[in-house]
């Protein structure tokens, strides 16, 4: 295990994706403060797949959160595209997201009322366009379920519905894609398929991925590794990984 | 597409989707309920109340009636005319009139060729009674039978009146215009205008009465008041059918009421139902909210979203809600049909209007500040499930429903005062509800616990059910009160109506008096008095009765001491019927001050009286004022030691002023009484009265009475089926508030069946919670409905307030049995569902 802090890794004159710097998360627990994430730094350049690993309860959702500015940090600076997060509120955090960022999440989140087509063209409607449904279709179809657009998420396998939900995540061909455990409800085979179409997805378009998870073989197939440990992110050398 | 049709478009969509889910139409439902009991009761009551103005007018014999001791002016006639009225010209005098020896003093009702302007007139002109819209023709008269009997007169032959001799042609049965004035009490004799110069009888210092019938729409009605106020200052007499409605008295007013305050139940009902609908609605999409949020939503555009999707929901239900509204007035009117003798006027537009702002105000009220909690969401509750916003606070919820309810009973009440009591004392009462639901829960669960862990399945399921509804407090408080106001508002519904047609009934029982006697000299009393004992089967007592003009008011005159808005009132311009009695008369409530004390010493200077409440309150009189009464050249002044409340619908003599005895004796008087008289099988009776006493003048107001009885039964039949309509809201909100809180149930159940509870248990355990949750609710509403109760009867219906006890077993046991059987019936699916489906273990949740 290399002992450095994250560092750039790509040439400095492009802007970040995502760049963190001191970044560190305290929470209340009882009457004492509980740091999660404590100075830590990061950063991701356009078109980087990052796998972010770590043990249950090491803090990788927290730190997903903060980074997607799903949440605020305690302390420390945080750049999306260039903007400072943290000088932003809610709304203006949700609107540098629109449309530039996807999320696959570890149980799915799909809407029990919506079938599987409507719940790809959620993200969409949120922004003036046309030809939604066209873009829905198209991105179920390269995620294999063409044939099932129409079936509400009960009637999908736990498989099918993650195919769903990656589809969501690109289908406004986002700059960045967060992926929190996206395997962690499958079974290995459906897991595999789903990670062989969530990498050739990011190939294809080019896209930046964040990938939280606890599986390093799942680590190991992103460009960098990092280790959340003790709040603080650790590079690891690939054979570290599956050490 | 621009951002803002973007975003109605996906509320649009997202509404479509949302269709499938019970939350959204179990608010659909409620708020169609909402719409349609308000445009339904609105439709209705704005049509009942045209048509029974018109009824009124017919009593009238107009809209509008103007009389005054001389000829009224062409020019007038033009301008009534010009507005569109109807007008009908009527002379009204007393009259000698004769055949051969036998002569008659008759009422003479003198008519043109335009009466009756409302109704018919049923008339025997020889083979049997018929139906007449037009009155006698020139040259012809129509008599009461009692005319022609006082006369020994026939159809055919000829009676004088003055100088001109008239054929009898027919006998009147019932006039349309009947009316109980004192004009009326000699027997009529109907002629044409026409003839009414040649009988000589039109000369100065005669007594006459013009009066001017005027019939129109009410817009033409409305159109001519200017008019109607100048004349009245001129010192026209007017009687205007929108304002004295005569002889419907309370009953009308109260059952308007009643069904207004059904309309408002049933809102409260529906406002129930949305605010448990919405709860289940946003807890739903709250992952929607988040989703939306992580995508890039602003609050902004969360709130307009969501709001949009509900307003196209009201929209669509205010539709629905209206139709169905429509079709309900028009059942309500064809169940009437038998008892409405007149075609009613078509639905105006107003109850419309007002029912679709009936279901934005519950939907605002009702569901507004739970639906902002969509937009406080955070984009973390992706990655955290637990991360709910906090609910609105119940507070909040609360006093927003609590002021468009306000809002609304203010519109419909039209009533700022009551309005604001009523909500107040709806607050107060949430208050004192909150706390005793509080402390019921915390009793259910200390009951639990003494049942101890021992102990077979039954008592098992008793100890699990009832500390299962009382730990999850807030959720139970919650659907107590919900339950409790909803039993409350259907118990007061009940309650009232049942009141108010028990209050109609003792009102107006059999045996009312039909026969008004007047004019009993004091000599004639002893005699008369007792040939009524004889056959009477009600009687009231005979009342001496002196006739005296109010002139005074604490020393200054009458007309300068009162309000000026009361300068015109007819105690003022006309002679009051003055009585003397020892103890309170029958049907008189005593409200302020005492009644004279045996032995009252009289001073001559100062005399006790006792006053009407009204009258009083008019002349701008109240206890220690003295009221100076001239009678004859006599003046007599007393002071008011007492107020009391009349009956004024009770068909028995009243008084608005009472001496004790030893004022008025020596003033001229006669006696009136009024009693009950089987025609039928006393007709002879009648008639030997007559003969025996022909100075006494008696006055049948079956006609009258038939009438006022016939609309009470209109009335209550309308009050019967909004009854229905609201005890059907009522339960559609316990069958949504059931629905409601369907998912939690389902994960408690899922849980006990992993920790290996049977089905049987499960039932039971679910069975005992329902049915724990109908008591207590019950009990809550029986206090509530009786607190309410109250203040409706005292505050607005005018009747006397009473305790119900009954109420007290009913509610508590029926809730339980209620809430208990619709529980448990839709339950029935959950408590089937293996635990993996319940508890989400497997997928979506």
């Amino acid at each position: 295990m290399s002992d450095t802090r994250e560092t750039h890794a790509a040439p400095a004159s492009a802007t970040p994706t995502l760049e963190a710097r001191g970044l560190g998360k305290q929470v209340a627990s009882g009457d004492r403060q509980l740091t999660i994430l404590d100075h830590l730094d990061l950063c991701v350049m356009p078109g980087e797949s990052v796998a972010i690993l770590g043990s249950s309860g090491a803090g990788k959702s927290t730190l997903l959160a903060l980074l997607a500015g799903l949440d605020t940090p305690s302390h420390g600076e945080l750049e999306l595209f260039g903007t400072a997060l943290p000088a932003l509120d809610e709304d203006g955090r949700a609107a540098l997201r629109a449309g530039r960022v996807g999320f696959v999440f570890q149980n799915f989140q799909l809407l029990p009322t919506l079938t599987a087509l409507e719940n790809v063209m959620l993200p969409l409607e949120l922004t003036p366009g046309r030809g939604l449904e066209s873009r829905a279709r198209d991105w179920l179809g390269r995620v294999g379920l063409g044939e099932r657009l129409h079936h509400l998420p009960k009637q999908l396998s736990g498989g099918e519905q993650q195919r769903v939900a990656v589809a969501r995540a690109f289908v406004t061909q986002p700059e960045l894609v967060f992926a929190d455990e996206p395997t962690g409800n499958l079974d290995r085979d459906t897991g595999s398929a789903i990670i062989e179409s969530l990498f050739a997805l990011n190939r294809e378009a080019g896209t930046t991925l964040v990938l939280v998870t606890h599986d390093p073989h799942l680590a190991r197939r992103c460009q960098r590794c990092l280790r959340l440990d003790g709040g603080r992110l650790v590079a690891l050398e690939r054979d570290e990984v599956l050490a | 597409m621009s951002a803002a049709g973007s975003l109605l478009g996906l509320s649009l969509k997202g509404l479509r989707r949302d269709l499938r889910a019970g939350d959204v139409r179990a608010l659909f439902v409620a708020l169609v309920l909402a719409v349609a009991t308000t445009t339904m009761i609105g439709f209705f009551l704005d049509r009942l109340d045209r048509g029974l103005t018109r009824q009124a007018g017919q009593l009238m014999g107009g809209d509008i009636k103007l009389e005054q001791s001389d000829p009224f002016a062409d020019d007038l006639r033009t301008t009534l005319r010009g507005a569109g009225l109807t007008l009908s010209d009527q002379v009204d005098t007393v009259s000698m009139v004769s055949r051969g020896d036998a002569f008659q003093l008759a009422s003479l009702k003198v008519v043109d060729a335009a009466y009756p302007l409302y109704g018919k007139l049923r008339v025997d002109l020889g083979e049997g009674i018929v139906e007449r819209a037009a009155g006698p023709a020139p040259g012809s008269v129509w008599i009461a039978p009692r005319l022609a009997q006082l006369l020994g007169v026939a159809i055919g032959e000829q009676v004088q009146v003055g100088q001109r001799e008239l054929t009898v042609s027919g006998l009147i049965d019932r006039e349309p215009d009947q009316s109980a004035g004192f004009a009326s009490l000699s027997p009529r004799l109907m002629m044409r205008l026409a003839d009414l110069d040649a009988t000589g009888l039109v000369r100065p210092g005669s007594r006459i009465e013009y009066e001017l019938l005027a019939k129109g729409p009410p817009a033409a009605v409305a159109a001519v008041g200017d008019l109607l106020t100048r004349l009245r200052q001129q010192g026209v007499e007017i009687e205007d059918v929108r304002d004295d409605r005569p002889q419907l008295g309370s009953a009308l007013t109260r059952a308007q009421k009643y069904l207004s305050l059904s309309g408002l139940a049933a809102v409260l009902l529906a406002g129930v139902a949305v605010a448990m609908a919405t709860r289940r609605y946003v807890d739903r999409h709250l992952d929607t909210a988040a989703l939306l949020r992580c995508f890039g939503a602003s609050q902004r555009q969360l709130a307009q979203l969501f709001a949009w999707q509900l307003t196209w929901l009201a929209l669509a239900a205010s539709v629905v809600g209206a139709l169905l509204g429509l079709a309900g007035q028009a059942v309500l009117l064809a169940l009437l049909a038998r008892f409405l003798p007149l075609t009613l006027p078509a639905p105006g537009m107003l109850p419309l209007l007002l029912g679709v702002l009936t279901a934005l105000a519950v939907l605002v009220g009702f569901a507004g500040p739970t639906l902002l909690r969509l937009q406080r969401v955070s984009a973390l509750k992706v990655l955290r499930r637990e991360l709910d916003p906090l609910p609105a606070s119940a507070w909040l919820v609360v006093a927003v429903a609590s002021l468009v309810f306000g809002a609304l009973l203010w519109l419909y009440s039209g009533d700022l005062g009551l309005a604001a009591a009523l909500l107040v004392g709806g607050l107060l009462a949430l208050v004192v509800l909150w706390g005793l639901g509080w402390l019921l829960l915390a009793l259910v669960l200390r009951l639990a616990a003494n049942l101890g862990t021992r102990g077979g399945d039954l008592s098992r399921a008793l100890r699990l059910g009832a500390s299962q509804l009382a730990r999850r407090r807030q959720a139970s408080l919650g659907q107590l009160l919900a339950f409790a106001v909803t039993f409350a508002a259907m118990a007061i519904i009940t309650l009232v109506r049942g009141d108010l047609l028990s209050a109609w009934q003792t009102q107006l029982p059999a045996d009312t008096p039909n026969y008004f006697a007047i004019n009993i000299q004091p000599g004639e009393r002893e005699g008369f008095s007792a040939i009524l004992d004889q056959v009477a089967d009600t009687r009231s007592a005979l009342y001496p009765m002196v006739r005296g003009r109010l002139t005074a008011i604490d020393g200054r005159p009458a007309r300068e001491a009162v309000p000026e808005a009361h300068r015109d009132d007819n105690a003022l311009k006309r002679e009051l019927n003055l009585t003397w009695r020892a103890a309170l008369p029958e049907s008189n409530r005593l409200v302020a001050g005492r009644w004279f004390d045996a032995g009252t010493p009289v001073a001559a200077g100062s005399v006790p009286i006792s006053v009407e409440r009204g009258l009083a309150e008019r002349l701008g009189v109240g206890l220690g004022d003295s009221l100076t009464f001239t009678i004859g050249s006599d003046s007599v002044t007393g002071e008011v030691t007492s107020l009391r409340d009349l009956d004024w619908d009770s068909f028995r003599p009243n008084f608005f002023v009472i001496f004790p005895p030893g004022v008025l004796e020596r003033y001229g008087h006669s006696y009136i009484t009024a009693f009950h008289l089987d025609a039928a099988a006393h007709g002879d009776v009648l008639g030997r009265l007559v003969a025996a006493y022909p100075g006494v003048s008696l006055l049948n107001v079956d006609a009258i009475l038939a009438r006022v009885r016939e609309l009470l039964a209109q009335v209550t039949r309308a009050v019967e089926l909004v009854l229905g309509f609201v005890l059907l809201a009522g339960i559609s909100v316990l069958y949504a508030a059931l629905t409601a809180s369907q998912s939690l149930r389902a994960h408690e159940s899922g849980l006990l069946r992993v920790f290996g509870a049977g089905q049987r248990l499960l039932s039971r355990v679910q069975g005992v919670e329902f049915a724990l949750l109908g008591f207590t609710s019950g009990l809550m509403a029986a206090l509530l409905a009786e607190g309410a109760a109250l203040g409706v009867y005292a505050g607005w219906l005018d009747l006397a307030p009473r305790l119900h006890l009954w109420l007290w077993l009913v509610l508590p046991f029926g809730g339980a049995l209620i809430i208990g059987v619709i529980g448990h019936l839709l339950s029935r699916g959950v408590r089937r569902q293996a635990p993996v489906q319940s508890l989400g273990l497997l997928g979506e949740g």
